[in-house]
């Protein structure tokens, strides 16, 4: 898969495959096409080659029938003028288009994936008033209300606390252990090695490696001059996470 | 539901008053009468032929250019983004001085001639904003560069054809006074085509107030919706001018009056829009009919000196919000 910017930056993806029920997490430094991925393959950017969801060409869905299929969470979320039920609700729209209206089961949708990032209590709240991890979780449970099979999520865990990071890794490992398949990007090295199933290395638009985390701790050094970092896992259980960081 | 069946009732006293109000002698009495199917063929006519269309014209304009406003706030990302201020009104003011010169007298021309005016005007400065990325100012300023080239055009025909200038003025400040059942005939299927649109659509509204990722990722073609609400506009828009001239403001004051007041869905929104628009004009037509009695004000003369406060207001108002960001 190809896509390039106007700006003339290439970005060439021989290939890589994205599976249901493990949470894959793309790494690499500012400006290595992580986003640019995530992008092409919820069809924003044009691509010469091919991307598959399903068995089926990206570019052949309809737009309402690839949002049934790949939920996309981008970095940037507004803090609009609207409470946390109406932003969940909006999650229903590829299902219904501007026609249909909200069933029972729409109903139940909603309700769980507000259960499930603890946005129950919040749900009345105008989304101005959300700290920023809170915006975050209602923007999550916008995505999973949509009920898709994978959802793609472009750094989702910035502006987040610690406290909040370890609960938005809870919820999303529910979803990957419900069979849903999670993409995100992630600049926290340790993190992502220690809860990720699967982890993407990305340099200048190309893919350098792929392997669970036990796989890659070995390249040491390639890992150091693809992240600035490299990673060991130490088994202690006063650690937060069994991965650090290591020069 | 107050607070839907409240602005209807509202607005159905205000059509009945409408009715009712004017220089020629029609009483409740022989109102009534015709109401009931009798009453003589002078009232008759005065109710049906002059009345009538006038109330049908303003309330359909009102709707009309305030759902536009609407549509364009929203679509744009731009509270001050309004039927005036992105060009269509001298647009529309164009084409109508194009067909005074080639085809005078011709009511039916003069409308489709506004009306083809907006819709060029519109997609004109929308396509200008798109080639230069689409930001919130690069609309504004584009509609705002359009619009110069209309009115220097304007300016260099009035120069060229002078007798033209008396069809030019009281379209300038717009007013219902000269609208006959035929304009009302060609203009109202048109805005209500408009309207039904902006009502079926409005949940995309939402969405794309989210961003253009968020919205694209929950499956909208942003773009193909933004050209929808564009040509929407556009046609809401130029089907009002054709009937009431340039009225101003009307597209700017009442959608941000019902977002400041409204914070749901934007499906409500559109119908708030809609009605409060057909009020506000409805109510600057009859009280033009009325303040100077037996004379005539034109209406949007007050709708310009209510409307040019109003959006400073909203500037100032916009202006304390970021700084308290």
């Amino acid at each position: 898969m190809e896509t390039s910017y106007p700006q003339g930056k290439s970005f060439r993806i021989d290939e890589v495959c994205f599976e249901k029920g493990r949470i894959t997490s793309i790494l690499g430094r500012n400006g290595c096409g992580k986003t640019t991925l995530l992008r092409t393959m919820t069809g924003f950017l044009p691509y010469r080659g091919s991307i598959e969801i399903d068995g089926k060409e990206c570019r052949d869905y309809t737009g309402l029938e690839r949002a049934q299929k790949v939920a996309y969470l981008p970095q940037i979320m507004k803090a609009v003028k609207m409470d946390v039920e109406s932003l969940v609700e909006h999650g229903r729209f590829p299902w219904h288009g501007s026609f249909r209206r909200m069933s029972v089961s729409d109903k139940n949708v909603i309700e769980n994936a507000l259960e499930m990032t603890h946005m129950t209590s919040l749900k009345a709240r105008d989304l101005t008033e959300l700290s920023g991890g809170e915006l975050r979780r209602a923007y999550l449970a916008m995505v999973i209300a949509q009920n898709t099979e994978m959802i793609l999520l472009d750094e989702p865990t910035t502006y987040m606390d610690i406290e909040s990071q370890k609960l938005f890794f809870e919820i999303v490992r529910t979803l990957a252990d419900r069979g849903r398949g999670i993409v995100m990007t992630c600049h926290d090295i340790a993190q992502s090695f220690s809860l990720s199933d699967i982890i993407v290395l990305m340099d200048q638009g190309v893919v350098r490696k792929t392997g669970t985390p036990d796989s890659l701790e070995k390249y040491r050094d390639d890992l150091v001059q693809l992240l600035g970092a490299a990673v060991k896992r130490i088994d202690d259980e006063k650690l937060m996470y069994p991965y650090v960081l290591i020069r | 539901m107050r607070k839907y069946f409240f602005p209807v009732v509202i607005l159905i006293s205000l059509i009945m008053l409408a009715l009712l109000a004017g220089n020629s002698a029609v009483r409740t009495k022989d109102f009534l009468g015709v109401l009931s199917g009798g009453g003589t063929d002078g009232h008759k006519m005065i109710l049906f032929q002059v009345r009538l269309p006038r109330i049908a014209a303003a309330v359909f304009s009102g709707a009309g250019l305030s759902v536009s406003g609407f549509l364009l706030q929203g679509s744009l990302d731009n509270r001050i983004a309004s039927p005036g201020i992105l060009g269509i009104n001298n647009g529309a003011g164009l084409f109508v001085l194009l067909s005074a010169c080639f085809f005078p007298f011709q009511a039916a021309m003069k409308c489709l001639m506004a009306f083809l005016g907006a819709l060029l005007v519109t997609f004109m400065a929308y396509g200008l904003a798109a080639k230069t990325g689409m930001s919130k100012t690069s609309v504004v300023l584009a509609g705002v560069a359009v619009s110069a080239l209309c009115a220097s055009i304007i300016d260099i025909m009035i120069s060229w054809r002078p007798e033209i200038v008396a069809d030019k003025t009281a379209f300038q400040i717009g007013g219902f006074a000269a609208v006959s059942a035929m304009m009302v005939s060609f203009g109202a299927p048109v805005i209500a085509f408009g309207l039904l649109a902006a009502f079926v659509t409005a949940p995309s509204m939402d969405i794309l107030r989210l961003g253009d990722e968020t919205a694209h990722g929950l499956g909208l073609n942003t773009r193909r919706y933004r050209g929808l609400c564009v040509f929407c506009s556009a046609l809401l828009a130029g089907a009002a001018i054709s009937m009431g001239g340039l009225i101003g403001f009307v597209g700017l004051i009442v959608p941000n009056c019902v977002r400041s007041l409204w914070r749901g869905n934007a499906r409500p929104a559109v119908f708030f829009c809609a009605v409060y628009g057909a009020l506000l004009l409805l109510l600057c037509d009859t009280l033009s009919r009325m303040v100077v009695f037996p004379y005539e004000l034109p209406c949007g003369l007050f709708l310009s000196i209510a409307g040019a406060p109003f959006l400073i207001l909203t500037l100032i108002r916009k202006r304390k919000r970021l700084g308290a960001d």
